[in-house]
């Protein structure tokens, strides 16, 4: 049998397929057709993810930079640069980011060789204004830190919520499901500011102005209330601090809601109805660097919660992770004030349970995350280890000058080596046995396929070598120990090894433990005998708005023509082809206006615009799109440097996710 | 590897011996096969083209300018993608890979005896220039033959040296304008169809051969209908993305047809029922 | 016509596994799915499983093929060029009729039309075909519609039907019949070839309602999109449902077109590859420059119906281009598949004529 199982590893989705290798290529993928997750379907990338792991452009040695250029170094050397030059700093010193597309084991590893080698608790992923919020969400309102559904059960419910998300172009296969259960009767509604794919197949879409899409969420709970469209028996029953989140609401003025939102009163309150009617319902958002920010997922959460909505069959609130591991690496630990599976550095016993086993001491006091200790200035960050990461820091470029010493750990090449002083090779994916968790907290097993190439260690070998240079002890035989030690560190992964993932086609699903030794399909309030907390909000809906000198809101972040900053996309020959198009015809990135607006100011497609902010100015060329509302406007992700650069004033703003929106107006160049 | 004389699948090395520069952005590269007996025996077509390899880069679809009986063999190429920004970095003495000649040509014998006008917008003048060569050496061949080009800005008119050598050829009518007109030039300012009446085109036995940007195809062709041209009087050359150049990609397809195998020369009368718009 | 226990059957494979490498019908075990394999042992194969996920065409036109590899470091240095045109004879054994339609495709359009092509060729050649009748539908499978099943009748060196106890083996080639021959099979009557008969006419009332009501449908859908009378509005409708991953074309038994790139693979060197591409992506028409004539989806869906199923393409095929097997609906993850497009030209059409 030629045809060798495994998972695809671009988006969130965690698509099954099987590739056909032979000796050193990928020779062809084909879909898992009995999936049950992707039940037999694949997107452009998946389709093509042949390509990228045949590229060319890979890292094939370790590499240091000598008089301004990179030299071919061997690991011996690489790797004692490394360690002595972190063990030469405090540890407050020294930050390592861990990478959404890397295997659990190698994120775990990663954590521990922070933790308990090189003492620092400065580890975290970039998602921390995203994934991260909406899993502190998740955590406190059910004490579980992932999706609360499960994307097997998209095809029973009979309500969907798409909240703000392109989701059939970030994650297609998800948003297939979601289609299919409209075919077969669902009704789904989506809330965008853009008439985005889902919105032309949903049977309502509400389209919002920019930046009110948390007050649009808020108006439908309001609406529910107001309309004695609670479940009052399951509120009563299994749920906790309806009543504060009850007052919160009545705050809001139905004047308020629709001329933020743009869409009127009767709308919304068809929405609460079907929503409440429906027996069965699911919330979808994207869940990421340009996903949703706390407050907005709050407040969809606190929706479902009085409908009912949590912890049933065909139920859930459901964050769509954009990155094939971002819910893993939070899973294992990558976070400055997290250990595994969500468990705090000030939970007594958890720390216990891993100074016991690591034979160390841990420090408890949490650490900072990167990109804070980037953003700092003075920065105390002396050293940074940073492993795959896409070209999105570099907006970071100038803080990232600063530091003194940092190590790039990858796969393929990327410009993110040109600020790096050393660069060590990991192997493809495909080369060893591995772990992915997708956003439906399912743990899949990617087998190995082939051997590494040019020697090039896979990613647990060489954090294991790291961690013996700097003195400790690690005696892992294989990705597949690293595994039975996660498992008795992390009581949602208990009862996971290699073996059980090997021999259950489709992955597990956590919590799997002594409770639930076969996986945890959704959050069964029933079942587990929990309830659910409300979340708390802030009843704050202030936002930027547009006014007479400044009549458009422009929204910063539009991903999918740039689908994570293409790095890996580029390595490809048809998806670079795809997602390149727009890119070779706006290579300055552009502006999206509606064509009511681009008759407004007499302007074409292509023609060159003068875009002022109350903080700046810059160019850019007109895209006119029909799915643009008037008085809305769109920059591409890839803009984001001259937009920071032009717009300046703007930070928090700029880490804000999709939702965010400047003022502006457009001029004619 | 070959068909008869056509470069088929496996690429044919040649040198690029000269390389003159055109307006901005376009380059003719002068060049001949290495295999010396295959480039004697290379005979293109008037409106045929080939696929030009570029070592290290791709392929790309190329028509032939040379007039199949005295030019040199040469190729002006825009630099527009990543294959032809390849191309424009190299110098004589490098190599490229030809297959071809492929497609089909202008079809010389059904035009004798008939007037010809040739309307060529911007590099359209590029494929055309084949053919006008061609019927300047055969003239006699032909009744009144006109050519009209059009382009952006005068930097932009193609084959300068050309144009005035045809301006001042017995029996040929030249008609130049310009899109928008720079401090000096002292020509004719408007789109190309702008110089249809000042041209006094025939109509009877004429024949209409078009090429341009896709922006001036409708209009032009309009114009001429308008005119009283039959549609099958009017020819045109297409040009889509094409990777094999063979008929087996399908890239190129437009409705029922290939343009590398049934094209790249069709009628209007055949592009009306192609079952797709260009 | 021949006769060989069922118990038997892979004999034959075996006899044919000492002359060309052996491909056929094989269920992965921890998913099962089941591929159309390379097999060393010929004991892999499984006759009576579903029909393939994949179809068998990656054999003659593999995913990403490399067909030159060549070397040239500037200047007046030689260029190294090596062709890679892959030859091996190959038997197929147990290919479903729908298949075997899509081979014959790709056959006559590589191997016909102006030029032969000789990547292709050489993939094709020296190979054994040897066909297993379909006596029972699968779920997605509409080959009735598209004559196309459930049974072979030519273009195969061997076709086999299960009729009991008993495989019934037609030869339809010389080198069938030799080897048929050669392995002194029995010699199948006339009430086994009509056991035959009535196993697939019990087949063709098995199939799901979609074949059954749509049987003429299909090839009144073709005539309205020869004709271009399937209106604007059913284009949209399948263009908002299309998610551009490509799906359709991959899994088509008949669909071929390709991409060629050039890859650098170090010192000088490049590949020249051949990989699937898919007339759903924006930049499959996309001229450098910009100009795109296909620019909208919709136009894209139109253009994969039209070709397909129009007559004109038919002509280059000898038969439509669809072979009914079904695949591209349960890979589509927009749900437009070719049942649900005639679907809506259907419903587009009767709504209109009921005016």
């Amino acid at each position: 049998m030629k045809q060798q199982p495994g998972v695809c590893t671009f988006c969130g989705t965690g698509c099954g397929h099987f590739m056909q290798v032979t000796g050193t290529a990928v020779e062809r993928v084909f879909p898992s057709q009995n999936h049950p997750v992707s039940k037999g379907r694949l997107c452009v990338r998946g389709w093509n993810i042949h390509e990228l792991l045949n590229t060319a452009q890979t890292i094939n040695r370790p590499l240091i930079k000598k008089n301004g250029q990179f030299a071919d170094a061997s690991y011996e050397e690489a790797i004692a640069l490394l360690v002595d030059t972190l063990k030469a700093l405090p540890p407050a010193a020294v930050g390592f980011l861990a990478s959404p597309r890397s295997t659990n084991e190698e994120q775990f590893l990663l954590m521990k060789l922070a933790r308990a080698v090189f003492k620092t608790n400065n580890v975290s992923l970039s998602s921390d204004a995203g994934h991260r919020g909406c899993l502190n969400i998740l955590s406190r309102g059910t004490g579980m830190a992932g999706m609360t559904g499960s994307l097997e059960e998209i095809c029973k419910a009979e309500f969907l919520l798409v909240a703000g998300s392109d989701i059939t172009k970030q994650n297609p296969i998800v948003g297939s499901e979601i289609h299919l259960a409209a075919q077969a009767g669902a009704k789904i509604v989506t809330i965008d500011s853009r008439r985005t794919q889902i919105a032309k197949l949903s049977n309502s879409f509400l389209q919002i102005t920019p930046g009110a899409l948390k007050l649009a969420v808020a108006g439908i709970a309001k609406c529910v209330v107001q309309d004695g469209l609670i479940d009052s028996d399951f509120v009563r029953s299994s749920t906790k601090g309806f009543e504060e989140f009850s007052a919160s609401l009545t705050q809001l003025s139905e004047q308020e809601i629709t001329a933020k939102t743009g869409i009127s009163i009767e709308e919304f309150k068809q929405v609460a109805k079907a929503l409440s009617q429906a027996k069965t319902a699911m919330a979808f958002f994207s869940s990421g660097i340009s996903g949703l920010d706390e407050d907005t997922i709050s407040y969809i959460f606190n929706l479902f919660a009085m409908t009912g909505k949590i912890g049933k069959e065909g139920c859930g609130v459901n964050p769509i992770t954009g990155i094939n591991n971002l819910q893993g690496g939070y899973d294992m630990g990558c976070a400055p004030d997290l250990l595994s599976g969500f468990q705090s550095l000030s939970d007594q016993a958890a720390v216990k349970k891993f100074n016991a086993a690591w034979g160390v001491e841990l420090n408890i006091t949490p650490g900072r995350s990167v990109s804070e200790l980037l953003a700092e200035s003075p920065g105390q960050l002396k050293a940074l280890v940073v492993i795959d990461h896409d070209e999105g820091l570099i907006r970071d470029a100038a803080a990232l000058q600063k530091v003194d010493f940092i190590a790039y750990i990858s796969t393929y090449k990327n410009k993110f080596m040109d600020y790096a002083h050393m660069v060590l090779p990991v192997a493809r994916y495909i080369a060893e046995d591995g772990t992915f968790t997708n956003t439906d907290r399912r743990v899949q097993l990617s087998p190995k396929k082939l051997e590494p190439q040019h020697n090039v260690l896979p990613g647990w070998k060489l954090f294991s070598r790291i961690a013996e240079k700097a003195g400790a002890k690690w005696s892992y035989a294989g990705p597949a120990e690293v595994m039975d030690e996660i498992a008795r560190l992390t009581p949602t992964y208990a009862k996971l090894s290699h073996k059980k993932l090997a021999a259950t086609f489709g992955g597990v699903q956590w919590p799997c433990d002594e409770k639930n030794p076969d996986g945890t399909r959704r959050l069964d309030i029933k079942a587990a005998g929990s309830s659910i907390s409300f979340a708390k909000v802030s009843g704050a809906f202030a936002g930027p708005a547009a006014g007479k000198d400044f009549p458009y809101l422009l929204m910063i972040g539009k991903a999918q023509d740039f689908w994570h900053q293409n790095n890996l996309m580029r390595k490809t020959f048809i998806p670079m082809r795809e997602y390149n198009a727009t890119l070779l015809d706006y290579p300055e990135g552009y502006v999206e206006i509606g064509p009511d607006t681009a008759k407004a100011l007499q302007v074409r497609n292509q023609w060159q615009v003068k875009v002022v902010s109350p903080y700046g100015e810059m160019l850019l060329a007109v895209k006119i799109s029909d799915d643009v509302k008037s008085h809305a406007a769109y920059v591409p992700y890839f803009a984001r440097d001259i937009i920071a650069k032009a717009l300046t004033g703007h930070p928090e703003i700029l880490k804000q996710g999709e939702d965010a929106t400047i003022p502006i107006r457009i001029e004619k160049v | 590897m070959n068909n008869g004389t056509k470069i088929v699948t496996i690429p044919e090395t040649a040198t690029i011996e000269d390389i003159k520069d055109e307006i901005r952005d376009v380059k003719t590269f002068y060049m001949s096969l290495d295999n010396k007996e295959l480039d004697k025996n290379f005979k293109i077509k008037s409106g045929q083209f080939i696929m030009c390899t570029i070592f290290g880069a791709g392929e790309f679809a190329v028509s032939l300018p040379p007039s199949p009986e005295n030019d040199r063999f040469h190729l002006t190429v825009r630099k527009v993608g990543s294959v032809t920004n390849a191309l424009h970095e190299l110098k004589a003495g490098d190599k490229v890979g030809i297959r071809g000649p492929f497609g089909n040509g202008f079809p010389f014998e059904e035009i004798k005896g008939k007037n010809i006008i040739y309307v060529a917008g911007g590099i359209g003048l590029i494929p055309l220039r084949s053919s006008i060569v061609h019927v300047l050496q055969h003239k006699k061949e032909f009744g009144r033959v006109l050519v009209l080009h059009g382009a952006r800005t005068p930097d932009d008119l193609m084959y300068k040296e050309n144009l005035k050598e045809w301006q001042s050829f017995p029996g040929f009518e030249t008609y130049i304008t310009v899109d928008v007109g720079t401090p000096g030039w002292t020509g004719e300012v408007g789109f190309v169809h702008t110089l249809f009446d000042k041209a006094n085109l025939p109509v009877e036995n004429t024949v209409a051969f078009v090429c341009g940007p896709p922006v001036m195809f409708n209009t032009v062709i309009g114009e001429l209908l308008k005119r009283g041209l039959r549609d099958d009087c009017i020819i045109s050359t297409l040009e889509r993305h094409m990777k094999c150049g063979v008929g087996k990609c399908q890239h190129c397809a437009i409705g029922r047809t290939l343009v590398c195998t049934d094209g790249p020369v069709y009628t209007f009368r055949q592009i009306k029922t192609l079952g797709e718009q260009i | 016509m021949y006769l060989i226990k069922k118990n038997d059957i892979l004999q034959i494979a075996k006899a044919l596994s000492t002359e060309y490498q052996v491909y056929g019908p094989v269920i992965e075990p921890g998913s099962g799915q089941t591929f159309f394999e390379k097999v060393d042992d010929v004991s892999e194969i499984n006759l009576s499983a579903p029909i393939p996920a994949a179809p068998p065409k990656h054999i003659v036109f593999p995913q990403a093929d490399r067909i030159l590899s060549y070397r040239y470091a500037g200047g007046n240095a030689p260029v190294e060029m090596k062709p890679d045109f892959k030859e091996t004879p190959k038997a197929l054994f147990g290919l479903r009729s729908c298949d075997l339609t899509g081979l014959q495709c790709l056959d006559r359009f590589f191997l016909g039309q102006e030029f032969v092509d000789e990547v292709y060729r050489s993939l094709r050649k020296k190979m054994f075909i040897v066909t297993n009748t379909c006596v029972a539908p699968f779920k997605y499978c509409f080959c009735v519609c598209t004559d196309s099943g459930p049974a072979a009748e030519e273009g195969y060196d061997l076709n086999l039907t299960d009729i009991g106890d008993n495989f019934l083996i037609e030869a339809g080639s010389a080198k069938g019949k030799a080897l048929c021959e050669k392995l002194q099979l029995a010699k199948a009557a006339d009430k086994d070839l009509a056991e035959k008969n009535r196993l697939v006419d019990k087949s063709i009332t098995l199939f799901e309602s979609f074949s059954t009501e749509s049987k003429a449908w299909v090839s009144r859908v073709m005539n309205r999109i020869t004709t271009g009378f399937a209106k604007e509005e059913v284009w949209e409708y399948v263009g908002d449902q299309c998610f551009e991953c490509g799906a359709c074309s991959f899994v088509c038994p008949s669909c071929s077109c390709f991409n060629v790139v050039d890859t650098a693979t170090g010192d000088c060197s490049c590949d020249r590859l051949r990989t699937w591409d898919s007339c759903s992506y924006e930049g499959y028409s996309r001229m450098a420059g910009g100009h795109n004539p296909r620019k909208p989806v919709e136009d894209r869906r139109n253009k994969r119906f039209f070709c397909k199923l129009s007559y004109s393409q038919s002509k280059k095929y000898l038969r439509p281009g669809c072979v009914g097997c079904g695949r591209c609906d349960w890979v589509c993850p927009g749900d437009i598949g070719m049942p649900n497009v005639v679907k809506y030209i259907r419903r587009e059409t009767t709504s209109r004529d009921q005016l």
